[in-house]
């Protein structure tokens, strides 16, 4: 995929209640407009950041969110990268491909969040837990 | 001078601290230079009104680059702000704030439209006035002038590279610009009436078009206030599923805002594709002529198109 | 009129409650508490949620203002919601979510024009 960006600088937050994912939205979003993304980059940037910590906290209990500033080349972005020791993903394919539901199971709204940024890595194992990487780069053109 | 919002050429080139440090390791810039172009100081201060002299001698020598420097408080301005940049270089500090500074000078330039041959060729004769007057400085020690002379070098190419990265930066920034104002005309959306917007999409949609198309015509239906938004897509050439999920997506967004959508432009071979596809359209309004859906649109908001009652009085209210 | 983070005040017949910070469980507990309370107390039969200085709507916010449309709904009330900004709603039907079953309007205006036109939206004015 990319060669590793080059990073500056990396914001970590722990998800370990509720009120976290709130502290991780508003970082995310703060860094997107800092950054001058376009409202609607801003808005599926803070989403993607709500539905992923929202995961941690209601799948896991805890776990870390890092925000980080990429550049590559001209080009800038934001990196999150959520890490858990949750319970992990058992059937990755099938959550993947799924539409929503509205049902608290595990996985959920990861499709969704997929659709609304760049880069999407996942690395999960049941009973060892979910590191979720996202990325998204700024419009140039 | 009147300074219109300025793009950040350090951000847009990226000139942190680390770059600087590259750079300078790059040009073999080391603190020995830096001693060295400092304590030439008042050589500096003794030549800079004859060098700047002898540079603009061969720039208004060029017919071409005369009109850069229209009158003579122009070119008084210019000649100031060259004297000064030539203090520059004997600064002894080579920071982000020299790095400023210097892609200030460059952006000035590039601004006035100043092409980089004429620039490069005036650093270049910089570097032969400064030559000469070097020998003359250092007359009983050539060694020492050749050193000056190459911390000298050094520095302007240098500075040459920034004043080059200005030129590019400025392009970008104008191709930037260009590539906004294309994807605006290629998003036209009319107001047909009030709280009636129409955007008639053609050519091919592909994602990021598809993209643009919804943030334009959501921002559109807010700022407006619209309650029915036409989407005519007759000149859509080439209707597949992709592209009826874009729609789709549109129509719903459109929707969630509380407006609705009205799809013209359907002709058969679409209507055919979308239902062959599966494709869900049972919950929005779709006309096959766009005359159609404008006069929907109208019933909506409660109005409609009426003939002109023929009565005594004739044109007029 | 509620007391809690979020204000419910009563236009008419209406209830006009207007977000304006963030979401998280203990607010929207106590939210939807004093909905259901107000709806109780003035027999309001039309409620409007204003979302527009909500910048961000996940699928948690997404589906509380389901949630509290359909509680709303149980007790004979109907709901609008306002104001929704274009960002959010090109992120929610990005993500997926076409919050099919909710009814919305462009401003507080529109919402309340459809409160007093009846009980239901008509068919003319949601497709």
């Amino acid at each position: 995929m990319m060669s590793a960006p080059s990073q500056t600088e990396t914001w970590t937050i722990s998800i370990d209640k509720e009120a976290d994912i709130v502290a991780v939205r508003q970082q995310a979003r703060e860094l997107a407009k800092e950054l001058h993304f376009d409202q609607f980059a801003v808005a599926a940037l803070t989403t993607a950041a709500s539905e992923l910590s929202r995961n941690v906290w209601v799948h896991a209990q805890r776990g870390v969110a890092r925000i980080r500033i990429l550049r590559n080349g001209n080009r800038v972005g934001v990196e999150l990268e959520f890490v858990d020791h949750g319970p992990g993903i058992a059937d990755l394919n099938r959550v993947l491909a799924g539409g929503f539901s509205t049902s608290r199971s595990l996985g959920l709204g990861l499709s969704g969040t997929k659709r609304l940024v760049d880069e999407f890595d996942i690395d999960t194992q049941p009973g060892r837990g979910t590191t979720i990487v996202i990325r998204k780069w700024k419009k140039e053109f | 001078m009147q300074q219109a919002r300025q793009p950040n050429y350090m951000e847009i080139l990226k000139l942190d601290d680390d770059e600087l440090r590259k750079r300078l390791a790059f040009y073999e810039l080391t603190d020995e230079d830096f001693k060295r172009l400092n304590s030439l100081k008042s050589f500096a201060d003794r030549w800079t009104h004859e060098i700047t002299e002898g540079l603009y001698e061969l720039i208004m020598g060029q017919p071409e680059s005369r009109e850069f420097f229209p009158d003579q408080a122009t070119l008084a301005r210019v000649k100031k702000m060259q004297n000064s940049y030539f203090l520059g270089l004997f600064s002894g500090t080579y920071d982000l704030n020299y790095v400023r500074d210097r892609l200030r000078v460059g952006m000035a330039h590039e601004r006035i439209g100043m092409p980089p041959k004429l620039y490069l060729g005036a650093y270049r004769r910089y570097l032969a006035l400064i030559h000469e007057r070097l020998l003359d400085h250092f007359k009983d020690n050539v060694t020492e002038a050749t050193r000056a002379l190459e911390s000298i070098r050094k520095v302007i190419f240098f500075d040459m590279a920034l004043a080059i990265d200005t030129y590019i930066a400025a392009y970008l920034e104008t191709m930037t610009r260009h590539q906004a104002a294309i994807r605006e005309l290629s998003t036209p959306v009319i107001k047909v009436h009030d709280r009636i917007l129409l955007l008639p999409i053609v050519g091919t949609v592909d994602t990021q078009r598809a993209h643009q198309i919804m943030e334009t015509v959501l921002v559109q239906v807010v700022e407006e206030q619209a309650k029915v938004m036409i989407l005519d897509i007759a000149g859509v050439p080439v209707v597949d599923t992709k592209v009826a999920d874009h729609i789709l997506k549109t129509t719903a967004a459109v929707q969630l805002l509380g407006g609705q959508t009205i799809l013209t432009g359907i002709s058969a071979s679409v209507a055919r594709t979308v239902v062959e596809l599966g494709v869900e359209i049972t919950r929005m309004h779709t006309r096959a002529k766009l005359s159609e859906g404008i006069e929907l649109a109208l019933s909506i908001v409660g109005k409609k198109i009426a003939p002109k009652t023929a009565h005594a009085g004739g044109e007029g209210a | 009129m509620a007391a809690g983070p979020i204000p419910i005040l009563k236009i008419g017949a209406t209830l006009l409650a207007t977000i304006q910070i963030e979401l998280h469980d203990t607010v929207v507990d106590s939210f939807q508490n004093d909905v259901l309370e107000q709806i109780e107390k003035t027999g309001a039969r039309g409620l409007i949620i204003d979302i527009s200085a909500l910048e961000t709507v996940d699928s948690y916010v997404a589906r509380m203002l389901a949630n509290t449309a359909k509680m709303a709904k149980l007790m004979g009330t109907n709901t609008v919601i306002v104001g929704m900004r274009p960002a959010v709603a090109a992120t929610l039907v990005r993500m997926g979510y076409y919050m099919e079953g909710i009814t919305t309007a462009l401003s507080l205006e529109e919402g309340l024009k459809l409160q007093s036109n009846g009980s239901e939206p008509t068919d003319d004015e949601r497709s």
